[in-house]
């Protein structure tokens, strides 16, 4: 049985309830302030403050796991590329041929800090937002439903893809085909999977278009939506603070760059 | 509500006619069934009804074809939809994906035409009850069976109230039991609702005892045209790729040696079975 791709964690809390489009204007507040935040600490601070909204959605926990996944390749690699081949800059410790470097280590410090800022922010949106309502609502405010339909699209045709691919590939594999083994047998086994694979999928794109015009996708005219989206004045508002709060934060930071110390 | 006259269809570089000099005309309110083995222009058939040829299949399209009012290769697909429903064989690709929840997948079609939501919900509530899907009302459509997706996509077009539903093999994936639901379905439909059916289906049985008509076509031609039960009631169909109803087999073995009715026509349905060998 195939489960759409999606990161959302279906939970009757206040966050979840939001508007879309509110926890839209949160996630870039949140972006911009992680990304722009000063110092070598900055950003961790923003990411810190991503916790009370996501504990009010209940989903703090896989939150700071996800994040922590997303970020730890990055982490590593930053540590010990920027951390030990830092051209010049003062060495803090010394391992036999390789010393770690001051500059290095608190630029990897703040480089992690951003990017554990922007994986937090998406994901205390995805986490809490079914993604069709996103796309309604931004429907509504006059996104191209042909734009729309394919990001929504994508997450259900990626798990269709992959059990058509392990059908396939089961199926060979019971004529004979070896697909273990060292890595060129892997690579060999690759070949009789993609064409079928591939040609299928072209099929499947052609009656998928026929489908869909049946279904009026192509008409021109007003559209309705069978659930409305529950929005109110306050979110509004909110809204409208987040996004000028976000330009704030951008208009503070130059301000800091140019006059800064 | 169907009518095709000299009808004549090259799909693109292809030289034999898949639609060879059609002519067919079909009252609103029927229930047409054809069948023919594959390639003789089934599929073909319906794709022009329906619009999409001449309008997404290019190719080569003479004569005329008006469906409900319609001349078919003036008409925009956009205006067609909505009027003239099309359910094809493979369900999982008639589902949007774009809705992830059954009750969503059903309203797609309404939300495109703008039915107003009280509206939307009321239709989509009775066509989730009609097709037995209420318990799935709220599950993913990529998550249901075969079966319940085959429904889903008949759902979906039939909500949006079509005066001509198209639908070729709309029960692959449909036990027994499931396909002749979907027959009495579209007996329904047709006796109560004066829906226009055009049914592509190889179920000899359930054609007999459900449709007014049955077409058989061969090489994109109506060699047949009648009353279910009279042209069905051939052991001979086979020649033209279509398996005969197990009762007109056993009931023709039967007859040559010498048990049931003499006489008369051979059984096709069940009910006509046990009247032949009473």
């Amino acid at each position: 049985m195939t489960t759409p791709f999606s990161l959302y964690l279906d939970r009757e809390t206040g966050l979840h309830r939001l508007h879309p489009l509110t926890k839209l204007a949160l996630a870039l507040f949140y972006l911009v302030a992680g990304i722009a935040a000063p110092g070598v600490w900055g950003s961790y601070t923003v990411f810190l403050l991503l916790l009370p909204p996501a504990l009010w959605g209940r989903i703090a926990r896989p939150l700071l796991v996800a994040a922590g996944k997303a970020v730890l390749p990055f982490a590593v690699s930053l540590f010990l590329v920027q951390g030990f081949f830092w051209p010049g800059g003062t060495p803090i410790l010394t391992l036999g041929p390789f010393s770690l470097k001051e500059e290095g280590l608190v630029f990897a410090i703040r480089s992690t800090g951003r990017i554990l800022a922007l994986v937090g922010s998406f994901l205390l949106l995805t986490l809490s937002t079914r993604p069709d309502r996103l796309m309604q609502a931004l429907g509504e405010r006059g996104t191209p439903q042909a734009l729309t339909y394919i990001l929504l699209t994508t997450l259900q045709i990626v798990p269709r893809f992959q059990e058509k691919a392990r059908t396939i590939l089961d199926a060979q594999r019971s004529r004979g085909l070896e697909t273990e083994g060292n890595p060129w047998q892997r690579v060999r086994a690759l070949l009789p999977l993609i064409q079928p694979l591939i040609l299928g999928s072209i099929v499947d794109i052609e009656e998928r278009a026929i489908a869909l015009e049946v279904r009026a996708f192509g008409r021109s005219g007003p559209k309705t939506n069978l659930v409305a989206l529950a929005d109110s004045r306050g979110q509004q508002l909110a809204r409208w603070l987040l996004l000028f709060g976000a330009v704030a934060v951008v208009g503070a930071r130059l301000f800091l760059a140019v006059t800064g110390p | 509500m169907i009518e095709a006259r000299h009808l004549t269809y090259h799909y693109p570089r292809a030289e034999r006619p898949a639609l060879n000099d059609l002519t067919l005309s079909i009252p609103a309110g029927q229930f047409c069934a054809v069948l023919g083995a594959n390639g003789a222009g089934k599929s073909t058939l319906a794709y022009a009804l329906t619009g999409f040829i001449p309008h997404f299949y290019r190719g080569r399209l003479e004569g005329k074809l008006e469906v409900a009012g319609n001349d078919v290769a003036q008409t925009p697909l956009a205006q067609l939809a909505g009027t003239v429903g099309f359910v094809f064989a493979n369900p999982f690709n008639q589902i949007t994906g774009a809705k992830f929840t059954v009750r969503q997948e059903i309203a797609f079609g309404l939300e495109n035409l703008g039915v107003p939501p009280t509206e939307m919900a009321a239709r989509v509530d009775e066509m989730l009850a009609r097709m037995g899907l209420e318990e799935a009302a709220d599950r993913s459509p990529i998550a249901l069976s075969g079966g319940q997706q085959q429904r889903l996509a008949i759902a979906s077009v039939l909500v949006m109230r079509p005066q001509v539903l198209v639908l070729d093999e709309p029960t692959s994936q449909l036990d027994p039991a499931g396909s002749e639901a979907i027959f009495r379905l579209l007996r329904t439909l047709a006796g109560d609702q004066e829906i226009t059916i055009f049914l592509a289906s190889h179920k000899v049985a359930l054609i007999a005892e459900f449709a007014d008509r049955a077409l058989i076509l061969s090489g994109g031609q109506i060699i047949d045209d009648g009353a279910p039960p009279a042209i069905l009631a051939d052991p001979g169909l086979e020649r033209l790729g279509i398996i005969p109803s197990a009762y007109t087999e056993l009931a023709h073995l039967a007859r040559q040696r010498g048990l049931g009715n003499a006489g008369g026509p051979l059984p096709v349905t069940l009910a006509q079975a046990e009247a032949f060998f009473r």
